[in-house]
């Protein structure tokens, strides 16, 4: 049977062959229209007279096959089209229940037989997918001669869009980032959030800023003030820069909080971010209180940050003097993976994150020159390192477990 | 020519020097000197040229003779391999131009240096203020030098206080002229660029340099300054409006390619092309006062339809079709035609119509002042 019908479909779809046999013609000209599925008002009406013309052309049409076969050796029809699914599903039909094949087979063919026979579908569909390579093929061009926009820092927009999915996932499904007090992030203007820094690789600082762009109801940008190392890493520079993070310098730091935007510091630094396992949660010193001094010369309101169970992404086991020295790293962990997996060493550990945002400390109630004031500086330095210490023991009382919070 | 302000323009047969030179030579209120070892290519009208080195021991009489108000000092000599002789024009010539200036009793300096003084580095802020220390790689020539002329002109300041010293530090310079290491990089087809890089950079134009250097000149601005387009963009931005296809290399290689292959493999330090070293304009643009026409953006695109052009036009062909030039010396021309007219006009002109027009007149001046010893031309 199945036989006969791709016999049948292969003298459809060939209708100039089928022309030179003078008696095909005649019998294609006259029931083709009946044949035809995708007349809704032909169908429901004559049913029974529909088939039985149907096994008559059926018969007409195996005859025209058997010589179409004889004329061209060689040639198969097609294994699969749209016709030939909704014959099956026909034949297959008339097993089953009638009420029941009815309903299927005026399901299947207004699905199959009405949408995708139908010109209209093809032509949408070219034109979605033609849309589709036409953006695709426009933004290469435009990245390749260089029309697009950056800011003065180096953010670029369309490179964020680009990667945001993967920043989100790792936020969302990966790590389950569980973020409080957001609210206490301004709406708009300068501030200055101060995190501890941890977990080797800066998916810290990544998963700050993927938190507020996703919780904070003016979905604000944070500039990450990054370590001198990064940007002598290829990629990792471009990447950086790209995604509006900033070089940790005052001057920056300066410029940034004049501009009234979203500062983040670590001042913590490398010996944060490259801490023993053991020493976990165990906040470093905190750097020159530089990033105090960039408060206080632009009166940015500091804002304490807790981000807890980037720690256990990476479990370093031990710091290699030796290896740093050689890489020219500025510290190398040997953790169980790294470096004897290679970049299998790379993959983090799906750990539960919470982010704490505290209080906002405000600065303009101090003098014009406070920046100048060591003892002020050190002072601020040290009450800004207790509150997010304290922040972080209290978070960590509150956890059950490092994979589920 | 006693209530003319004279300006003494070195390098006038570069391409800085002959345009600065030409500009302030079309104003009437100017008596401009022009200084080259070298007559000029091409003939400057009103420009009263002296062939003579910097080096020269007797410039501190030319400087006194000719009562100099201000001098321009644009002579830069670039060599691709690092070479004495550069090295003594370049740096020595400085230090010596900048004595005789101090001695003669001139009022004003200005100089010509290069953002890039301050060096490419991973640390560099965004943006870097005229006071950031000097770091630029001492193994590159070009950068070597202005930061030998830079130091030298920081202790100048402090000996000589009553001269005023004008730095004017500029961003990259583009233009379908200039042959700076970043054009030169762009103009390479097979210059390397470094994967997974992309520091942001300043350019400016060719045609604002030389606006700048006048405005130096015709303002009282001591002080050094960066001078930039607005605009500040990636590398490869750069790179795409230059109409430059990047080819990446990973940096150790492209580092190894240069100590092994040196200026032929890059021609440009590879440090430029990693990290940023990009100038803050806020003094440039309170207290120098200038603002440049041309933004990055329209300076790179000019500078790659000029490139484009180039490769279909001969040299001859492309300088017949350069309007502007053609239409600056009209401009020249029928301004000297009514100065001559003018009978009150302190300075009359010959109807210069040769090439040789500007050197004749430079001869009879010389002539009629007392004679300055071996300075002078030399027919």
């Amino acid at each position: 049977m199945a036989e006969q019908k791709s016999k049948k479909k292969r003298a459809r779809r060939k209708p100039t062959r089928a022309r030179a046999e003078p008696a095909a013609e005649t019998a294609l000209a006259i029931p083709e229209p009946e044949v035809e599925y995708t007349r809704p008002e032909a169908e429901p009406e004559d049913e029974t007279f529909e088939i039985s013309l149907r096994q008559q052309l059926i018969r007409e049409l195996d005859e025209l096959a058997r010589r179409l076969r004889a004329i061209t050796p060689g040639y198969s029809a097609a294994p699969a089209s749209a016709g030939r699914v909704i014959d099956v599903i026909e034949e297959s039909a008339d097993k089953i229940a009638p009420g029941f094949a009815r309903g299927l087979r005026d399901t299947v063919s207004r699905f199959i037989n009405e949408d995708l026979l139908d010109v209209d579908t093809w032509k949408g569909m070219w034109t979605v997918l033609n849309q589709a390579v036409q953006y695709q093929t426009d933004m290469f061009r435009r990245r390749l001669t260089g029309e697009y926009e950056t800011d003065e820092w180096g953010l670029d927009r369309e490179f964020m869009e680009a990667v945001r999915p993967f920043f989100e996932f790792m936020y969302k499904k990966y790590w389950r980032v569980q973020m409080s007090g957001v609210e206490n992030i301004p709406a708009e203007g300068r501030a200055l959030l101060v995190v501890n820094h941890s977990g080797q690789l800066p998916w810290d600082g990544a998963m700050l800023g993927t938190g507020v762009m996703l919780e904070h109801p003016n979905q604000r940008l944070v500039r990450n003030l990054y370590a001198t190392w990064f940007p002598t890493l290829p990629f990792f520079s471009d990447i950086l820069v790209k995604m509006g993070q900033v070089m940790a310098t005052e001057d920056n730091g300066i410029r940034l909080l004049e501009q009234d935007e979203l500062a983040a510091v670590f001042p913590e630094g490398y010996k944060g971010v490259g801490k023993l396992f053991k020493e976990r949660y165990r906040l470093a010193r905190f750097g020159r209180g530089g990033f105090v001094k960039m408060a206080l010369k632009t009166r940015a309101p500091m804002i304490p940050v807790a981000i807890v169970g980037a720690e256990e992404t990476y479990i370093s086991l031990a710091k290699s003097n030796v290896m740093a020295k050689i890489t020219g790293f500025p510290y190398f962990p040997i953790s169980v993976t790294w470096p004897w997996l290679g970049p299998i060493g790379f993959i983090p550990f799906p750990t539960k994150w919470t982010i704490d945002v505290g209080e906002p400390i405000p600065m303009d109630h101090y003098g014009r020159d406070a920046d100048q004031s060591l003892v002020l500086v050190s002072q601020l330095t040290d009450q800004v390192r207790n509150i997010v210490q304290d922040m972080i023991y209290a978070r960590l009382a509150k956890r059950r477990s490092v994979l589920f919070g | 020519m006693t209530g003319k302000r004279a300006i003494l323009v070195t390098g006038v047969n570069a391409l800085w020097g002959s345009r600065v030179a030409a500009q302030l030579a079309a104003r009437a209120d100017l008596h401009v000197i022009g200084l080259a070892d070298t007559p000029p290519e091409e003939m400057i009208e009103g420009l009263d040229f002296i062939q003579a080195d910097v080096r020269n021991p007797l410039i501190v009489k030319l400087l006194e003779a000719e009562r100099v108000d201000t001098v321009c000092h644009v002579t830069f000599v670039e060599t691709a391999r690092s070479s004495e002789s550069a090295f003594d024009l370049n740096v020595m010539g400085t230090m010596k131009l900048l004595g005789a200036c101090a001695e003669a009793g001139v009022r004003k300096v200005v100089l010509k240096s290069s953002t890039m003084v301050y060096g490419a580095n991973p640390g560099n802020s965004a943006f870097l203020p005229e006071n950031h220390p000097l770091q630029a790689s001492r193994s590159y020539e070009y950068t070597r030098d202005l930061v030998e002329i830079e130091a030298f002109c920081n202790g100048f300041r402090g000996q000589a206080p009553g001269v005023l010293l004008t730095l004017l530090r500029f961003a990259h310079i583009v233009g379908p002229k200039a042959d700076t290491p970043l054009t030169r990089f762009l103009r390479e087809e097979q210059a390397p660029s470094l994967l997974g890089f992309d520091p942001m950079m300043q350019v400016i134009h060719e045609d604002d340099v030389v606006r700048a250097l006048l405005h130096a000149v015709l303002n009282d601005v001591p002080g050094v300054f960066n001078v930039a387009a607005e605009g500040v963009m990636p590398l490869w931005k750069v790179m795409g409006l230059a109409g430059k296809l990047p080819i990446p290399f990973l940096h150790p290689l492209a580092y190894l390619g240069v100590s092994l292959l040196g200026p032929a493999f890059a021609p440009i330090a590879l440090d430029y092309l990693r990290y940023p070293c990009v100038g803050d304009l806020g003094k440039m643009r309170s207290e120098l006062g200038f603002v440049p026409q041309y933004t990055a953006e329209e300076a790179l695109r000019e500078f790659a339809a000029q490139q484009r052009l180039r490769k279909y036009l001969p040299e001859s062909v492309a300088r017949a079709y350069d309007e502007e030039r053609l239409h600056d010396t009209i401009e020249r021309r029928r301004r000297a035609r009514t100065l001559d007219s003018e009978p009150a006009a302190p300075r009359s002109r010959g109807r210069a119509s040769g090439k040789r027009a500007p050197a004749a007149r430079s001869r009879t001046q010389r002539r009629a002042k007392p004679p300055t010893g071996a300075i002078g031309g030399k027919r």
